[in-house]
């Protein structure tokens, strides 16, 4: 019993690292209807800069690092955004074009790192990474409460932003209507820009916060992308809302299963309900349905 | 594409000329083991791309999980040579039917989503293969080697291997030249323009997808064999399940070009050698160097080479293809009517006419007893989107050989109606019969295959493809004889004239010719019943005269016809029966003119006073 609840609190807590990586990847979707493949790769670069090397150079703490990573990995997203996104949405293929382009992304950022800075895995080491709260049998990690602190604090503030600011909903405006918001005067070049930054500057803090509890090395981000793009597909396409239950699902069903299969095949588990939820409801738990034409 | 035969003889010959000069190559080379390694490495990643290519280019599915098939196949084969000393040649065979057994597995829930839907989706299966086998304790297996020989698939030389992977690419480019070619090459080439009008002329989209997938499967998974055997002493999970393998094929398919014959094949032998080349330099100091110069080629190619080195090649040569062949292409219809072409199809139109209304007769396959039967019944069909009826309890028989007008003001429902009719949406209530067949929840497609031809409000035409392409994929319904399609493509394309532009891009055509072609691909389909969705918007007053007569014409020729339309006055002149529609529901049927006196549709059209006023007068 108690191993049951100790998997639950565990797989809540790496599903909300979960969620606000798939919170940046639904939010670009939603927005500009591409999936970002390089995703999990911008995370795991903030997991190695600015978080391991801010920490190494300067002891710099990751949580002070994923509060550097927000403008930084913005601007980064921005110019991605603009530089090479932009130039390819208006084709007829743009779909597949932007996932095949950020897959070249992705290859591109994993081996650069592994040039740069080695293939060997890297951990975290603060303080707060080894220590734990006991309740009973059920043990927690510092690192892991404050990563998932730090999550809902930022999910909650890109939720005010999208739903409270003005900028916000001329972005969520966009994502349902982007012609109508053209001829209101929305920027759309500049809103894509923005919501791809905003996605990539959400998932790189997500990365940082993840760092502090798990080892990664250069290609960590090709075992969960697959995972965020199930996660998104679960919570319904371009949903906030629901890349957080998506995650926290996720995150459970991977933690709980051990309970029942052995621990490499956590994933086969996901996947699993990943097939089931494409036969049986596609649109996902929050998303419409698709009109036909 | 011209007259289909003549480009393709060349291709033939050269699949065979780049196949044989590969072996005498590799044979005059000697057993050099590096220099040979690198020519199998070059004829397998072209194998297996162009294998990914069908579905994926060519297809316009992308397939990210294609490892899967290649692991399936290399390690069936492996670990059945393992345990039962089965001979490869035979367990080639048994992983490529088990890679088709598993694509099929995986088609059926993912090939319904969209394009990059299902890309990520597929991915998710390597995912799984691979934890699965290295559980089960396959995350290692060593080839055992046992002697030399036949049939044991072991060779020392690596010459043999090379050998038996032209084999394997001269097939798998042959099979895919025959592919372009047939009907499902046509189809794969539609579906991936525009699903939409694909299903509608006849496609089994989710058909063609499907062997498209199944035969990229068995391809994927033998190249997967020859790889294991010729090139790994050791099979492992990574070597043949790992995203290396899709990130090679990718990006050789897309720097050479995206669903065309030779592109992966000419990438290969560019990228191949260039990324050994730099692991062998470079490697030791530099280990990603060879995927971050795939990373590059994917990202440079998409930007500033989309079409691939192949495709642009293609594009360009197309440039200055018509021009020549326009000229050789006479235009019958047009010959002796000078001025006006449109009344040069009407008159085309009217002699078909004659000569089929005598066919009629004489061919017991169109000689229909029961002319005074309605030939569509709609039933009391209702159709919901959420609280909002779009239709409503609508009950219209449309008669044998008629052409109805059906007109109604915007939101009346008039192309939910068609969408009902075509199978694109399923009523909530009611049913429609065709022909006395149940029709209420079939597909377009099959509804097509019966004898549905449509146009759409918004021309949905092929824009890559040529006119009569364009018009082939329609006569593709009723035809598997590539062709027979053609003679039927090119003898629609005469009649509505468009033989002077039928070797032209359907994206350069102007809004009248858009018309015609998708009217001309309706009628390959060879029509009973023909569902025009507003043919007249989007032209002026004098184009609208003559697309009437073109409509008048064509139901002359005794196909029953439904028109959706705004222009009220052009529809009065042609149609036989008119049913005006609104809020979903019929407000008046009958002749013309008593549908346009009706109060009720005055007042639909113009409002409750202009009822009042005509009442008075």
């Amino acid at each position: 019993m108690e191993n049951a609840i100790q998997l639950l609190v565990q797989g809540l807590l790496v599903g909300m690292s979960y969620a606000v990586l798939a919170a940046g990847l639904t939010l670009i979707f939603g927005v500009m209807k591409i999936i970002n493949f390089a995703h999990a790769s911008f995370a795991v670069l903030a997991m190695y800069f600015p978080t391991f090397w801010f920490l190494q150079w300067w002891g710099i703490d990751p949580f002070l690092s994923a509060a550097i990573s927000l403008p930084l990995f913005f601007v980064f997203g921005f110019l991605i955004e603009r530089l090479l996104i932009s130039k390819i949405l208006g084709r007829d293929t743009s779909e597949t074009s932007t996932l095949i382009i950020t897959m070249g992304l992705s290859l591109l950022i994993e081996n650069l790192i592994l040039i740069g800075w080695t293939g060997a895995p890297r951990i975290i080491n603060q303080s707060y990474t080894l220590e734990t709260w006991e309740f009973g049998e059920v043990l927690i990690n510092h690192a892991q409460v404050y990563s998932m602190i730090g999550s809902v604090v930022l999910i909650a503030a890109l939720y005010l932003f999208l739903n409270k600011t003005m900028f916000g909903k001329g972005i969520k405006a966009a994502s349902d209507d982007p012609e109508g918001c053209a001829y209101m005067g929305v920027n759309l070049r500049l809103v894509y820009g923005v919501a791809f930054g905003l996605g990539i500057a959400v998932t790189a803090a997500g990365g940082c916060f993840m760092a502090t509890y798990r080892p990664f090395d250069p290609f960590y981000g090709n075992g969960i992308v697959v995972i965020l793009f199930v996660i998104v597909v679960l919570g319904g396409l371009g949903s906030i809302t629901g890349a957080v239950v998506g995650g926290l699902i996720i995150g459970v069903i991977q933690q709980m299963s051990t309970l029942v299969i052995a621990v490499s095949l956590q994933n086969v588990a996901v996947f699993a309900i990943f097939l089931l939820c494409l036969f049986f409801r596609p649109q996902g738990i929050f998303g419409k349905k698709e009109r036909a034409i | 594409m011209s007259a289909p035969g003549k480009r393709s003889r060349v291709d033939y010959i050269a699949i065979l000329a780049v196949c044989f000069l590969t072996l005498v190559l590799s044979w005059l080379v000697g057993p050099d083991r590096y220099v040979q390694r690198l020519i199998l490495l070059v004829v397998l990643w072209a194998s297996m791309s162009s294998g990914f290519n069908l579905i994926s280019g060519y297809g316009g599915q992308v397939v990210f999980g294609y490892m899967v098939f290649v692991g399936t196949g290399s390690y069936t084969t492996v670990l059945l040579f393992k345990a039962f000393k089965l001979s490869p040649w035979i367990g080639m065979w048994v992983g490529a039917v088990l890679a088709i057994l598993i694509a099929f597995i995986i088609g059926l829930p993912t090939l319904r989503l969209r394009g990059h839907y299902f890309a990520v989706a597929t991915i998710a299966f390597p995912l799984m293969a691979f934890p699965v086998l290295n559980h089960l304790g396959f995350e290692e297996v060593t080839i055992p080697f046992t002697g030399e020989g036949l049939s044991s698939f072991q060779f020392r030389d690596l010459r043999y291997y090379v050998l038996i992977a032209v084999v394997l690419l001269g097939i798998v480019l042959v099979l895919i030249k025959k592919i372009e070619g047939a009907r499902l090459g046509f189809a794969l080439n539609a579906l991936k323009q525009n699903e939409t009008a694909a299903e509608g002329m006849g496609i089994d989209t989710f058909r063609a997808k499907m062997i498209a997938f199944m035969v990229s499967a068995a391809i994927g998974a033998i190249g997967g064999v020859i790889y294991a055997f010729s090139l790994l002493y050791v099979l492992t999970t990574h070597a043949v399940f790992g995203l290396f393998i899709i990130v090679r094929i990718l990006s050789i398919t897309i720097v050479g070009g995206f669903g065309t014959l030779w592109g992966p094949v000419i990438a290969a032998a560019i990228l191949v050698p260039v990324g050994e080349f730099l692991t062998a330099q470079f490697g030791a100091r530099a280990p990603g160097i060879q995927d971050v110069v795939y990373g590059i080629a994917l990202v440079l190619c998409m930007l500033y080479l989309p079409d691939g080195i192949w495709g642009r090649m293609l594009k360009a040569l197309h440039k200055h293809g018509p021009a020549d062949e326009n000229q050789s292409i006479p235009a019958p219809a047009l010959a002796g009517t000078p001025g006006d072409p449109a009344s040069a199809v009407v008159a085309a139109l009217r002699a078909e006419a004659t000569a089929s209304l005598s066919l009629r007769h004489a061919s017991p396959e169109v000689v229909n007893n029961k002319e005074n039967d309605p030939l569509l019944r709609i039933k009391n069909v209702s159709k919901y989107f959420g609280g909002v009826k779009a239709i409503d309890g609508l009950s219209v028989n449309v008669p044998f050989g008629k052409l109805v007008g059906i007109i109604g003001p915007n939101g009346a429902g008039k192309t939910t109606l068609f969408n009902v009719i075509n199978g694109y949406m399923e009523p909530e209530k009611g049913k429609l019969l065709f022909d006395d067949v149940d029709t209420t929840s079939m597909k377009p497609n099959r509804l097509c295959k019966l004898g549905v031809g449509r146009t759409f409000q918004v021309p949905q035409i092929f824009r890559h493809m040529s006119v009569v392409e364009n018009i082939m994929v329609g006569a593709f319904a009723k035809t598997r004889d590539a062709d027979e399609a053609f003679a039927i493509a090119e003898n629609v394309a005469r009649q509505m004239g468009l033989s002077k532009r039928s070797t032209h891009l359907a994206a350069g055509l102007t809004m009248w010719e858009i018309k015609m072609v998708e009217i001309s691909r309706a009628l390959a389909t060879k029509p009973q019943l023909l569902l025009l969705d507003e043919p007249m918007s989007g032209l002026n007053l004098e184009e609208t005269d003559r697309i009437g007569a073109i409509i008048r014409a064509i139901a002359d020729r005794g196909i029953t016809i439904i028109v959706i339309e705004h222009v009220v006055q052009s529809l009065v002149k042609i149609a036989d029966v008119m049913v005006a529609l609104d809020h979903g529901q019929k407000v008046a049927e009958g002749t013309p003119q008593e549908v346009i006196e009706h109060p009720e549709v005055i007042e639909a059209y113009l409002g409750a006073k202009w009822r009042k006023r005509y009442a008075g007068r």
